[in-house]
């Protein structure tokens, strides 16, 4: 073997053991974030959790009104941010490839994307909770909208400019108008990426706490009024994580346990989805 | 075999019909021009076939037949083409009309992402209201018309996409001829195929010759020879010979013709 082979040899060890290195240390990470939230919540987790109110100091409770709001945020929040990623991304793939408008969306919309969602949350205490004079889960649902929408838009355009043009082509020549072409060739060539795009979106949002804090604020009693402050799981345990009441702190872990584990299982069905897509 | 199919043609020569008629036809990429002043005729139940070599324009010429070029900004025809007389570069043409009277199938295999009974319905229902009953006659003669309808008619729910590359093109022509055009536009229909399945695409298109008027793109020459009954040799944007397909390849008139048929250059 040459000097240049050996030198080339050790080189590539190298680089393969600094890979190696870099991919243990994230993974280790994860285990330890991963058993750091079974070790500590796993014990707190009783049927209660799922059944009983946030609890006062020193008292038992649970996360339901905690929970129940995540969901009703998330809900409405998707329901609002969908529909606008949705349509702003067909627009950017269907109508206006390479037009001007949508390399400005596109721009536009990558800078949302990076944005803090602290920044988020304030611009919309801005234009809802100041002029409104109180905090709500309809404006915490428009501050998780406004994560949702790029998180879609960006998924919606890659996913239609993967759709083959001679499908689009194809269906042209059948005699279908543009809006058809779109709705049932072209969507549902990018079905299961698209659903994929909002099962992230999802995962994304019901892990937020910066921008609920500053619209929905938090509530510790049972409310669907979406005029009203309502509670979240992030919320509630960025709350009770920092009070110094061992029952809060238990609840706290117990929550983390149970976002995490919603997160994780939306992004394998992510994954399982977006699988069947390559596999088509 | 040429000879054999074109006695066997219902219109005698002298009776033939014009469907279509391009008449000074220029096409523009931009500012790049990549067709000249081209004239030529598509007669009525006759195969017609446009050969040349690569970028010669004859994929070009096919996309003006049915308007095709108009999905991407900055492409113009300026001239004629007549359908049934009347003229289809017109601006206030309903393009999805004429779509439905002008079909085509494409070079790959295009299946949509639905069942195989869809593929052909999904056109259908565009035009038509059906019952269950008449519709599934419709998807069946369409999948028969397509010489397919044997090999998938136990698996019509099954995914258009899990058929091998030559009967996914059997679908696709299947799929255009169930909304009863009455010209069919095939892109190198073949050219993605292997041996077997083009010989079923070729005796699919000299049958479909009865009921429809068919022009072919194709690079094979003898596939020309073989299918069609009229030959268009383009050249560099312009037509250069257009005539009968035997003509054409035993004594053709211009050189060029023949340097390209006996395999000089292209």
């Amino acid at each position: 073997m040459s000097a240049l082979q050996a030198a080339r040899k050790t080189r590539s060890a190298i680089a393969m053991g600094l890979c190696y290195a870099s991919a243990g240390v994230g993974l280790l990470a994860l285990a330890l974030i991963l058993a750091a939230l079974v070790w500590n919540g796993f014990s707190g987790l009783a049927p209660r959790v799922f059944t009983e109110m946030t609890p006062p100091p020193g008292a038992a409770g649970g996360l339901l009104n905690a929970m129940v709001g995540s969901l009703i945020m998330t809900f409405f929040g998707v329901l609002i941010g969908a529909p606008l990623g949705l349509f702003a991304g067909t627009y950017m793939a269907e109508y206006g490839r390479g037009s001007k408008l949508t390399m400005v969306v596109r721009f536009i919309n990558d800078v949302l994307l990076s944005a803090p969602s602290i920044v988020i949350g304030l611009f919309v205490y801005e234009i809802t909770v100041v002029p409104m004079g109180h905090f709500s889960a309809m404006a915490g649902a428009v501050s998780l909208a406004l994560l949702v929408v790029p998180v879609v838009v960006r998924t919606t355009e890659d996913m239609l400019n993967l759709v083959p043009g001679s499908l689009r082509e194809a269906a042209t020549a059948l005699g279908l108008p543009r809006s058809l072409v779109i709705r049932h060739v072209a969507y549902k060539a990018a079905r299961a990426g698209l659903i994929t795009g909002l099962l992230l979106a999802v995962a994304r949002v019901s892990g937020e706490t910066a921008p609920l804090l500053f619209t929905a604020l938090n509530n510790q009693f049972w409310s669907v009024n979406l005029n009203a402050p309502m509670a979240s799981l992030p919320v509630v345990i960025f709350q009770f994580a920092l009070s110094p009441y061992k029952e809060w702190q238990t609840l706290a872990w117990v929550g983390a346990l149970v976002i995490t584990a919603a997160v994780l299982a939306l992004s394998i069905a992510a994954r399982v989805l977006g699988a069947q897509r390559t596999s088509q | 075999m040429t000879q054999a199919m074109t006695q066997e043609a219902p219109a005698s020569r002298d009776k033939l019909s014009e469907k279509m008629s391009v008449r000074n036809l220029d096409f523009y990429y931009g500012d790049h021009k990549a067709l000249k002043s081209v004239n030529m005729k598509f007669y009525a139940n006759q195969v017609t076939a446009l050969i040349g070599p690569s970028g010669c324009g004859k994929s070009t010429l096919l996309r003006v037949l049915n308007r095709m070029y108009d999905l991407y900004p900055g492409q113009r025809a300026e001239g004629e083409v007549l359908l049934d007389g009347e003229n289809i570069l017109d601006p206030k043409l309903d393009l999805n009309a004429l779509r439905a009277r002008v079909g085509m199938v494409f070079q790959k295999p295009t299946p949509f992402p639905m069942s195989i009974y869809d593929n052909i319905a999904f056109g259908i229902r565009l035009y038509e209201k059906l019952g269950k009953a008449d519709m599934d006659e419709r998807v069946e003669k369409a999948l028969r018309g397509a010489a397919i309808w044997e090999e998938v008619k136990d698996k019509l729910n099954a995914s258009g996409l899990s058929l091998s590359g030559g009967q996914q093109q059997r679908l696709c022509i299947a799929r255009t001829v169930a909304i009863q055009p009455e010209v069919i536009l095939f892109d190198e229909p073949a050219s993605a195929l292997d041996p077997i399945s083009t010989a079923k695409v070729e005796e699919l298109i000299d049958e479909l010759r009865r009921d429809y008027t068919i022009a072919i793109v194709t690079h094979n020459m003898q596939q020309a020879v073989r299918v069609s009954q009229y030959t268009a040799f383009m050249y560099l944007g312009e037509m250069a010979e257009f005539g009968e397909t035997d003509q054409i390849f035993t004594a053709p008139k211009e050189r060029r013709t023949q340097d390209y048929i006996t395999g000089r250059f292209g």
